[in-house]
């Protein structure tokens, strides 16, 4: 009996379709570039060679960055095929057009995907090249994956906590909190000044990561080897302490970087986490154009005096792709990361902070007091993401972030939570 | 039952006169409420769907200070034209919007013109593994497109088309063709065979009925069909960024790669940059709207 447009023998046919098109499918990903050759192939002593980087089509940069490119092109004779990719789809394309071969010369790069880019296999070895630039010990580390050099530091700088000086004297906070103890006093004090979001920490999962400086504040190594010490007493501690600021409304509710940097631009928050180069996003759309005078960096408040303030590495780099025009891209990496004058013009113009000692010496960035302080103050003791090295990194802090969000919700104790985000990253981290 | 309505509906001035015994009946107090409560719900789901469409016009024309105010305004005091004035401005979005058109207008006609003869040989021949053919046309539909997308990245990278208007045209086809397949089979199902009979009687050959009979009946599906083909490539984002090169880029990863960025995002360009070239289609929907209502539905019901 038929009772419906679709029979038995229809939908058999349907489903023989679908399996030979999946296998059709199958064999023509078969096909696809793999990943197993660790040579795009070509001259090395090529002197046209590729650039690929998410600056070239910003706004805010691709004025400078193009200058760089050119700047190359008609001092050295030679020929740069510049590809841009939207920053929030960087990592997938360039991953897909590396193993397809598509991309060679230098490519920019998230300092938090360099080791997933490196296992690869891929990139070439700049540790030669590396010593000619004078970079900062700091910015050195953040090009390197398994003591190998892979990325030369463009900008350097670390995600760390800003404070807005105006209000702080507001409230009567006469020195900058030190301690985790000194910090809550002072966010109760600017609890009293009227609509002000004390400090307007992330407390959506897109941004829960920065849960992870407060944990390392508290004591835990979040990673030992590759031992997940998330759940130990410490993260408990940090937890439980966020979740405090939470209920006391000194943290506020569903809260990203957007949304604080919005908070902070209309003069409405003490403190709030965001990277070096937050600072002109936030006044981009500051209504007080005096704003800036008032933003000043704070190191992340320690448990105890004499303990390191912990901060997140951030920054990029710049890696070369084995094959065509390698030797003439890693020449171009050196100058764009390490002249002087380019780094400090590019510093003029996107605020970035140059990575050599020689460029943060120069007059024109020492005189950004703002940029030379956070430097010296939070840069210094800044450390890379404990996940980085594992090509689920994203999932891994995703993973995290909501079991902090179920704690500061209610809906599970700490212990718990933690328990559970330990057991999914251990997990993620052995897939 | 127009002539059923007319007959039903008292004259303006005969409802306003209420001669005794023809007084329209009161509602009940539960007609009120249901009544009420329906014009609520259409309420609801009007603002669901224009409170986007008139947030990203103030966005548009808000200054950026204004644009990033929380809370927000709803109703702005300040207005500014300078987003539209630099999307003007800007060369590279003139030219992202020229590919779009080329790649869309050709993804639409490659669309139609397949699908017509595809669809008429399904309607109206009788042949082996015409089913099977007909189901494994749906079964593309079954794919998750990134498993797609690697794929035909290896097929294109294979054949040296990555980077070219054919890739983008081709990889957007592969989306259209099926439902316009389906689409105009179904009209063509509508066309009495009798029709094509009498052609055949009076001489025309297959390829003449078609042309010259059955298309101009069929031109409504194929408009409504080169419609949805038309938005699906001028929409398209993923494919586009991965197998376009800078000179082949289409509006909606050039206008992500210019607003959207690591640190911020240009909301007011972007919200300004969006209505503008959103407008394309909607002036195509507007012109052809009667033709993609009629040819959505033509195949629907069978006589």
């Amino acid at each position: 009996m038929r009772t419906s447009g679709i029979d038995r023998r229809t939908t058999l046919r349907l489903f023989g379709a679908a399996t030979a098109g999946i296998a059709g499918a199958g064999a023509l990903g078969a096909c696809a570039p793999s990943g197993g050759s660790t040579d795009s192939g070509g001259d090395a002593k090529a002197k046209n060679f590729g650039f690929t980087s998410w600056s070239l089509n910003e706004e805010a940069t691709k004025a400078e960055v193009n200058k760089i490119v050119k700047g190359w092109e008609s001092g050295h004779k030679a020929k740069i095929k510049t590809t841009a990719y939207p920053y929030n789809e960087y990592l997938q394309q360039l991953t897909l057009k590396l193993n397809g071969g598509e991309i060679s010369g230098a490519v920019h790069l998230d300092i938090a995907w360099l080791a997933a880019i490196a296992q690869m296999g891929k990139l070439v070895d700049l540790g030669d090249v590396a010593g000619e630039g004078g970079y900062t010990d700091v910015a050195l580390t953040s090009g390197q994956y398994e003591k190998k050099q892979y990325g030369l530091p463009w900008t350097t700088g670390s995600i760390g906590v800003i404070g807005n000086q105006k209000l702080l004297d507001e409230a009567g906070i006469k020195k900058h909190p030190v301690t985790i103890a000194e910090f809550e006093d002072a966010l109760r004090a600017l609890k009293e000044l009227k609509g002000v979001t004390p400090y307007a920490a992330a407390t959506k999962v897109a941004q829960l990561k920065d849960i992870f400086p407060w944990m390392q504040t508290f004591g835990c190594t979040i990673l030992d080897g590759d031992k997940v010490t998330i759940g130990d007493d410490a993260s408990i501690d940090a937890v439980e302490w966020y979740k405090k600021l939470h209920d006391a409304k000194l943290i506020a509710k569903d809260v990203d970087r957007f949304d604080a940097r919005a908070l902070f631009g209309q003069g409405t928050v003490g403190f709030y986490d965001d990277a070096v180069i937050g600072k002109g996003a936030t006044l981009a759309t500051a209504k007080d154009k005096n704003l800036a005078d008032a933003m000043v960096p704070v190191p992340r408040p320690v448990l105890k005096k004499g303990d390191d303030p912990q901060a997140l590495l951030w920054g990029g780099v710049l890696a070369v792709v084995k094959g065509e025009g390698s030797d003439s891209a890693a020449d171009f990496a050196l100058h764009a990361t390490s002249d002087v004058p380019t780094a400090v013009s590019y510093f003029g113009k996107t605020a970035m902070p140059p990575t050599t000692a020689k460029g943060l010496a120069d007059p024109k960035v020492a005189a950004d007091t703002f940029t030379s302080d956070w430097t010296k103050k939070i840069t210094k003791t800044a450390t890379p993401g404990p996940f980085w090295a594992y090509a689920k990194n994203a999932q891994i802090e995703e993973a995290v972030a909501k079991q902090v969000q179920a704690v500061l919700v209610g809906q599970s104790s700490a212990r718990d939570a933690m328990k559970r985000a330990r057991d999914e990253v251990t997990t993620l981290i052995k897939e | 039952m127009t002539t059923l309505l007319a007959q039903e509906a008292p004259a303006p001035a005969a409802r306003r006169a209420h001669p005794a015994g023809t007084r329209r009946p009161r509602r009940r107090p539960d007609q009120i409420r249901s009544s009420v409560a329906a014009w609520i719900a259409v309420a609801v789901i009007g603002l669901f769907a224009l409170l986007p469409l008139y947030w990203l016009l103030v966005t548009a024309v808000s200054p950026k200070d204004q644009a990033f105010q929380f809370p927000p305004k709803f109703i702005p005091t300040d207005f500014t034209l300078e987003n539209f004035r630099a999307f003007a401005e800007n060369e590279a979005l003139f030219d992202y919007m020229v590919n779009s058109v080329i790649v869309a207008v050709l993804t639409s006609l490659l669309s139609v013109v397949v699908a017509t003869y595809m669809g008429y040989s399904f309607s109206k021949f009788r042949y082996r593994g015409r089913k099977s053919l007909m189901n494994f046309v749906l079964a593309s539909q079954m794919f998750p497109q990134a498993l797609l997308l690697i794929t035909l990245y290896a097929v294109f990278r294979q054949f040296g088309l990555l980077g070219s208007y054919t890739a983008l045209i081709l990889s957007f086809a592969t989306f259209t063709m099926p439902l316009c397949v389906w689409m105009l089979k179904g009209i063509f199902d509508t066309v009495p065979d009798a029709l094509l009979e009498a052609a055949a009687i009076d001489g025309a050959s297959r390829w003449r009925t078609l042309h010259t009979i059955v298309a101009p009946l069929a031109a409504p599906g194929m408009i409504a069909a080169g419609l949805f083909a038309f938005v699906r490539g001028w929409n398209d984002f993923i494919f586009a960024l991965t197998l376009a090169d800078k000179d082949t880029m289409t509006l909606p990863p050039g206008l992500v790669n210019t607003y959207i960025g690591e640190f911020q995002t240009a909301w007011p360009a972007l919200m300004a940059a969006s209505l503008v070239v959103s407008l394309p289609v909607v002036i195509a929907f507007m012109f052809l709207q009667r033709y993609l209502v009629g040819g959505l539905t033509a195949g629907a019901v069978k006589s």
